[in-house]
Formats: C-alpha cells, sequence, structure tokens
C-alpha cells in the first residue's frame, strides 16, 4: 500500500531540508496535493531548541568539557554524544578539530577510505573520528528524529522517502548514500539527481507548466550548491501525444560552490586589511568570512545600489570598541570576484583547466582546478551526444547543445547579477551561431527547491505528476587485464568491457553475453571499475581496446565465492547489470548453473 | 447501617478486596482523598534568573555588556559608530528573537490621538492635565508593550551567575 506521505529530503553538502506531501490532501486544479516544508527542530545553543528550515549539516563531536551536563537534550535522545545542526556549525568555529562538515564531499572522493573513520580529516588528538557514511546516517537520523517528534501519527519509517544526490555522483557514491540511509533506517528510499529534482520544484510551483514548454525545447540546469557545481538537460518531448521530459545529459563532478566564492571574497577583504597592517587570528578570519557574506547579501539585495558596505570584526575579549577592525566591501570588488572571477565571459569552445598533476599531492578534498563556471559549463554543453537522445537535444552547427531554457538552483542564484551573467555567456554561444536566446525559468525558493521537488518525484512516482526519464547518467565499464604474457615494467594493458551503458533505465536488467570470466571459488577476485560521462554510445558488452582520459576509475569491484564445493576450482561465470528501482547499479556474476554472487564495490583505498 | 453489619462488611471487604465499597465508606464518613504524587522537582527560578538570562542572551549573541562596560571616551565617532552599526544588527535580531515588541499605541507621532480610555500604567498623559480625562492629544511616544516572551527553559544546573563565560586558548 502506498504511504500516506512522501517525504523529500535534500543532503546537502552544507545544508539539509525535509519537505513532505499528504497523498491524502485535496487537489483541486493541481496535478499534485501540495508540498510543505516541514521546519527542523536543532540545537541552536546549549539547552535551546529551535525550529529552523534548513539544518547545517555539521556535526560536533563534543569532549567532556565542551558543554554544560546535558544542555545537549534533544527530544529524542535525552544524552546525544554529537551535536548536529546549527549548534555543531557555531561551536565548530571554535573547536574546528571536533567538526564534521562537507561529509558529503568526502563521500565522492575516491582517494580515501570512505568507511574508514577519517573525519574530522584534521581532528584534534582523543577525538573518535567517523566515516563520511556514518556522517551522513547522523544527518539522516537527526531528520527522522525530527519528523517522528513532529509527526507521531506517521512514523518516518512507513512513508515513501527520496534523497537527493548530485547528479554527478558516480555509481560508488550513490551506493554509500543509500547505505547511509538504510543505516538511519530509512526503509522507503529512492535516490534521485539534484537537478532534476529542481526541475521538479518548478514544475511543482507552475501547473500551468505546459504551456511554457514545447516539444523540442532544452532545458538547462545549472545547479550551484554550498560545495558542488552540477548542470543537467532535460529535453521535452512528444509520446503519444503527451509533453514528455528527458534527462539527457550529466556533467562531471566540480567540487566548487558557494563557499568557495564567500571564502574568495573574505580573502579579498583580508588582503585589504593586510595592506593597512592588520593580521587576524582564525576566530577573526572566521568571523570576517560571515560578516562579508550579509555584507554581500546586503549589496546583491535587489534595488541596492551602495557602493560598499561596512564589513565590522568586533574587538576580542571585554574591549569591543577599541579593538573593533573596520573594512569594507566594495561593490566592484564584489562584481570582479564573483561576476568575472566564478562567472566570466568566455567563448562556448574555452575549456576549464584539467586538475593539476603534481607528483605528490597534498590528500584532501579534490577542489576544482578551474574556478570559471561558465567554463564548466562551456565544457558540459561541448559533450559529444548521446544516440539516445534521438535528436532531442537541439545542438548549434559546431555541436554545442543548444540550451533553450535555463533553470537555476542553488543560494548562489538568489543573485540577479550572477544569473544575468550566464544567460548574458548562454545567449553569446548561442547568437554566435544565429540561434534564439535561451529564456530563464523563474525558480523561486531557491535554497528548499531541492526537497520540495523530491517530495513531488515521490507523488510523480505514483502517476500523479509528469516524471523525467533519466537512466543511468553514465557508462560503467569493467576492467579487463589483457592476457599476454608479462613483460617486466610494462603494465598488461586494460581493456574496458561496458557493463552498463549511458541511459540504461532503473528496474531493468542486462546480460552481458560475450564476456565469460574464470573465478577462483574461495578467493577474493577484484575487478577495475570505470565510469564515462563523455562516452554515451558504448553499447553493453563492448570493448574498448584503449582505456584513455574520457575513462575514469573508480573504487574497484570485488567479488568472493564461497568455497562450498571444493576450494580451488575455477568457475565460469558471466555478468549481469541491475539498476535498481532505487536508483543504485549493481553487477552480479551469474555461474552457468544460474547460481549468483553480487560484485561489491571496495571503498577501502 | 447496623453496627454489627457495618463492621463485618468492613471487615470481609478489607479483607477479600483490599478496599471498602463507596456505601460502607459514606457510612462510615469516610471520604476518598487522592494522594498527590510527588511532584517532579521543578529548578526553582526566581525573576532575578529571567533577568539574567536576557542578559546571557544579549551578550552571548550581540555582545551588548561588553559594549556597555566599556569606556568608549577615548575612541573617536568613527570607531564607536562601527562597532555599534554591527552590535545593533546582531542586538535587535537577538532581542526579536526572544521578545516580541510592540508600540503600546500604533499611530504617528506628533499628530492627535484619540484615547479610548486611559490606564496610568500603559498611558501617561504631559502637560497641562484636566481633572476630567481629555478625548486625546498629541502622540509624543508610542510606547512599548511585550506581546510575547519565548525564552528557552532554564537547565537545573545551569548557573546563571555567569553572564558570559571566560575564554580560554588552549595552545
Amino acid at each position: 500500500m502506498d504511504s500516506r506521505y512522501v517525504i523529500g529530503i535534500d543532503l546537502g553538502t552544507t545544508n539539509c531540508s525535509l519537505a513532505y506531501s499528504d497523498s491524502t490532501a485535496p487537489t483541486e486544479r493541481l496535478e499534485v496535493p501540495p508540498v510543505t516544508l516541514l521546519p527542523v527542530p536543532q540545537l541552536v545553543n546549549p539547552g535551546e531548541l529551535r525550529d529552523e528550515s534548513l539544518l547545517p549539516s555539521s556535526l560536533y563531536l563534543p569532549g567532556a568539557l565542551d558543554f554544560p551536563e546535558g544542555s545537549l537534550a534533544v527530544p529524542w535522545n535525552p544524552q546525544p554524544g554529537y551535536v548536529v545542526g546549527r549548534l555543531a556549525q557555531k561551536r565548530g568555529v571554535e573547536n574546528a578539530g571536533r567538526l564534521v562538515s562537507s561529509a558529503k564531499s568526502w563521500l565522492s572522493q575516491a582517494g580515501v577510505d570512505r568507511t574508514g573513520a577519517i573525519l574530522p580529516w584534521s581532528a584534534s588528538e582523543g577525538v573518535n573520528k567517523l566515516s563520511p557514511v556514518e556522517a551522513s546516517r547522523r544527518y539522516l537520523e537527526h531528520l527522522r528524529d525530527a519528523w517522528d517528534a513532529k509527526m507521531p501519527d506517521a512514523p518516518f519509517a512507513d512513508q515513501q522517502t527520496l534523497v537527493t544526490v548530485p547528479a554527478s555522483f558516480d555509481a560508488v557514491a550513490r551506493e554509500l548514500t543509500l547505505s547511509a540511509a538504510e543505516q538511519a533506517g530509512y526503509r522507503n528510499v529512492i535516490l534521485l539527481e539534484e537537478p532534476q529534482s529542481a526541475f521538479y520544484a518548478w514544475i511543482e510551483r507552475h501547473a500551468d507548466w505546459r504551456q511554457r514548454v514545447h516539444p523540442g525545447d532544452l532545458i538547462l540546469v545549472v545547479d550551484v550548491g554550498g560545495g558542488t557545481t552540477d548542470f543537467t538537460l532535460i529535453a521535452v518531448t512528444e509520446r503519444d501525444g503527451e509533453l514528455a521530459l528527458d534527462r539527457v545529459a550529466v556533467g562531471e563532478h566540480i567540487l566548487l560552490g558557494g563557499d568557495n566564492m564567500d571564502l574568495a571574497l573574505a580573502r579579498s577583504v583580508e588582503r585589504q586589511l593586510a595592506e593597512k597592517g592588520t593580521k587576524l587570528d582564525g576566530l577573526q578570519l572566521h568571523a570576517l568570512w560571515h560578516n562579508s557574506r550579509v555584507a554581500k547579501e546586503k549589496l546583491l539585495e535587489p534595488g541596492s545600489k551602495a557602493a560598499d558596505e561596512p564589513v565590522t570584526i568586533l574587538g576580542k575579549g571585554t574591549g569591543l570598541v577599541g579593538g573593533t577592525i573596520k573594512a569594507k566591501l566594495r561593490r566592484a570588488d564584489l562584481t570582479a570576484i564573483l561576476r568575472d572571477g566564478f562567472f566570466p565571459v568566455v567563448q562556448s569552445s574555452d575549456m576549464p583547466q584539467r586538475q593539476r598533476r603534481i607528483g605528490l599531492q597534498e590528500i584532501g578534498l579534490p577542489y576544482a582546478a578551474d574556478a570559471a563556471i561558465t567554463k564548466h559549463m562551456a565544457r558540459f554543453l561541448r559533450q559529444p551526444p548521446a544516440t539516445a537522445e534521438h535528436g532531442a537535444v537541439r545542438r548549434t552547427p559546431s555541436g554545442l547543445a543548444a540550451p533553450t531554457h535555463v533553470l537555476f538552483n542553488g543560494g548562489v542564484f538568489n543573485a540577479a547579477l550572477l544569473r544575468d551573467r550566464v544567460v548574458e555567456v548562454l545567449d553569446a554561444w548561442l547568437a554566435e551561431e544565429r540561434l534564439p536566446a535561451v529564456q530563464p525559468l523563474s525558480g523561486e525558493d531557491l535554497m528548499h527547491a531541492v526537497a520540495r521537488g523530491a517530495a513531488y518525484y515521490g507523488l510523480a512516482r505514483r502517476g500523479r505528476g509528469v516524471r523525467i526519464r533519466g537512466g543511468v547518467p553514465r557508462t560503467y565499464y569493467v576492467g579487463i587485464e589483457s592476457s599476454m604474457p608479462a613483460v617486466p615494467g610494462i603494465p598488461n594493458p586494460v581493456k574496458a568491457l561496458t557493463v552498463a551503458p549511458f541511459g540504461m533505465e532503473e528496474g531493468t536488467s542486462a546480460a552481458i553475453p560475450t564476456q565469460e570470466f574464470g573465478l577462483v571459488v574461495g578467493e577474493p577476485a577484484e575487478f577495475r571499475f570505470f565510469g564515462s560521462s563523455a562516452r554515451k554510445n558504448d553499447p553493453i558488452g563492448a570493448l574498448i581496446e584503449d582505456v584513455g582520459d574520457d575513462l575514469e576509475e573508480l573504487s574497484p569491484m570485488q567479488v568472493n565465492l564461497e568455497a562450498a564445493d571444493g576450494a580451488g576450482q575455477l568457475v565460469p561465470v558471466s555478468l549481469e547489470t541491475v539498476v535498481t528501482e532505487t536508483g543504485v547499479l549493481q553487477l552480479w556474476c551469474v555461474a552457468r548453473d544460474a547460481r549468483r554472487w553480487k560484485l561489491e564495490f571496495n571503498v577501502r583505498s | 447501617m447496623n453496627r454489627l453489619i457495618l463492621a463485618f462488611r468492613s471487615f470481609f471487604a478489607i479483607l477479600f478486596s483490599g478496599a471498602l465499597s463507596e456505601e460502607i465508606a459514606a457510612a462510615l464518613g469516610l471520604s476518598r482523598r487522592v494522594v498527590p504524587k510527588a511532584a517532579p522537582t521543578l529548578a526553582v527560578s526566581t525573576p532575578a534568573d529571567g533577568a539574567l538570562q536576557i542578559l546571557a542572551i544579549l551578550q552571548r549573541d550581540s555582545r551588548l555588556i561588553d559594549f556597555l562596560m566599556e569606556d568608549i571616551s577615548s575612541y573617536d565617532d568613527e570607531q564607536v559608530g562601527a562597532a555599534v552599526r554591527s552590535l545593533h544588527d546582531t542586538c535587535r535580531d537577538a532581542l526579536n528573537r526572544y521578545v516580541q515588541l510592540a508600540p503600546v499605541i500604533d499611530g504617528v507621532e506628533g499628530t492627535f490621538t484619540r484615547l479610548a480610555s486611559i490606564d496610568p500604567a500603559s498611558v501617561k498623559l504631559l502637560g497641562n492635565v484636566p481633572p476630567q480625562p481629555p478625548p486625546g492629544g498629541l502622540l509624543r511616544h508610542k510606547g512599548w508593550r511585550c506581546l510575547k516572551v519565548d525564552l528557552p527553559a532554564l537547565q537545573g544546573k545551569q548557573n546563571m551567575q555567569v553572564i558570559a563565560p571566560a575564554e580560554v586558548e588552549i595552545e
């Protein structure tokens, strides 16, 4: 039976939110019942619980002397060993060694053991670290407990839940997100891509959306969150006389977001102060970061004409006025940094700088090497077309995908300055090839759109609204070592076998008939695993001889065949791909006698 | 009721059911009284606690006590202005969050205001006040009234005397 409520959860890099819809609510003129945001109760100060519309994705691991006894109690737990949300964020500023933040970025970081206790990355002595999966679990748990506290008659675990992930998350990061949700006690979970969710939110807000887009239109979703930038193309098509939507392209994972922009602004004010001989310590820098953001928001308010906005850091200690440091955030600097630094006017052929490859690179988050989001956009629109598009994607003579509409998402785009710049750049690219300008789709409530859209999608899945057809957002391969005599010093070349083609739909499975592997029973066998968002036309079973730059290696996969019937035996198996209803990719080894073993991601590096 | 019967019925009622029936209890002149359960020991908070809590909040969120206690006579206006601008924002945010304020008379200051009734606690008459209540007068100050106080519950063990803890950084 369908659950009464459908819950959409935006598990963000810096903030989480929860929206829901009551499927039994009356719907007048609307396709689906309205979507509501759930205020999330959380500690905002020791001993003070308050409802806030966002839950900061911050986790603080307190020591014995951090908070007065009993001041961390929440309605569902009298003595939690950790703090989630606003208070965690606040206290983390004073003691960063106990703060876990940006857990989501670590979830997609293949260079580290993502199920190992690695966070906080630079933890203080004596802190019990936890894994990125565990941290995500705590945020999801908090949201579940908040729901159960507010809605005692409708237990969370009985409701349909949608959790969003960046479109650029690979199969491993998706599986890890799902397992965090399952560990948090979520029972009916489905994963949904954030840019799609933002588009659903737009549909939910515009009952007349069918009059606003037409078959042949191509919608570019630009989603710049706190920590990640995500691009998606959605094509409007016609199927059986009805409007249909297809998600036709997804961008690469770009670790670049609003937090980087605020930091850049704070750095510019810091330089201004340094020129005057004022040096700031860690806490003051944080205050500067926070106050620069407030100043930025004031300057970006519609109608604001001020040439600058003061940024003040109050004195440390009890000498407040005496120690006050004054600076100004100038509008000219703001425009130069945000608009011209992060969204420069570029040609559609300007590609972002590739990740620098230094011999010894510090392990940490792989932040984008190029901060120019417009260049990443050019690269995205220049992705080679997929045959699966069926010509649904409008392209310019030079092969650039040519959107007709653009939808913005993420708090960054509350600023008209930046929305206008993206439109300006897109229009210039299109005009150069004699195509008309793009039309911005007005998104509202950019901070909560993803959660709202997810709740809408939950109802759409029940046939009560339109559904975007998507499928696997990239092509996946397993690596096969060529059988060649070993040459010392030269690794055997690796070929890649296509196991999941781009666009393979949820709830389907496919066998890879051509290749059999001999697996030894009783020993773990490991497969190298690759993904590509650039190669979209490799059919299942296709063998790529040359594993080049466009294939990205992901965590290896391994399978351990139990040695029930005699160790040392060689079992011939073939591979089978399953894309589950929840949106997770699974690979299975199938023996000739139909016995099956699942390949598991080996996320320990 | 016969004394002997009453004694027997009481005896057997207590022996078999452990309690007297309503009827016997009434005849004996007994009344049922619910013994109140010991109330959970609540932290006793005094009016001073509420005042200290407000001070602690305004200090925590806007550093108002630091500002008021500082000798600002030696700083120039620009320095004071910069600090106050920042403090004013945060202090007002904090106040609005915990206390809901509204004018007593929602009118335009400097214009004639009709007075329905005059309660000396909420309206103060200035100038030449006649013995009979006047129909109205010039609104000089709108006054402030508190509509709602929304302070977090105090914790039993909290030491309210500490308005702001000392901060010690560990090297």
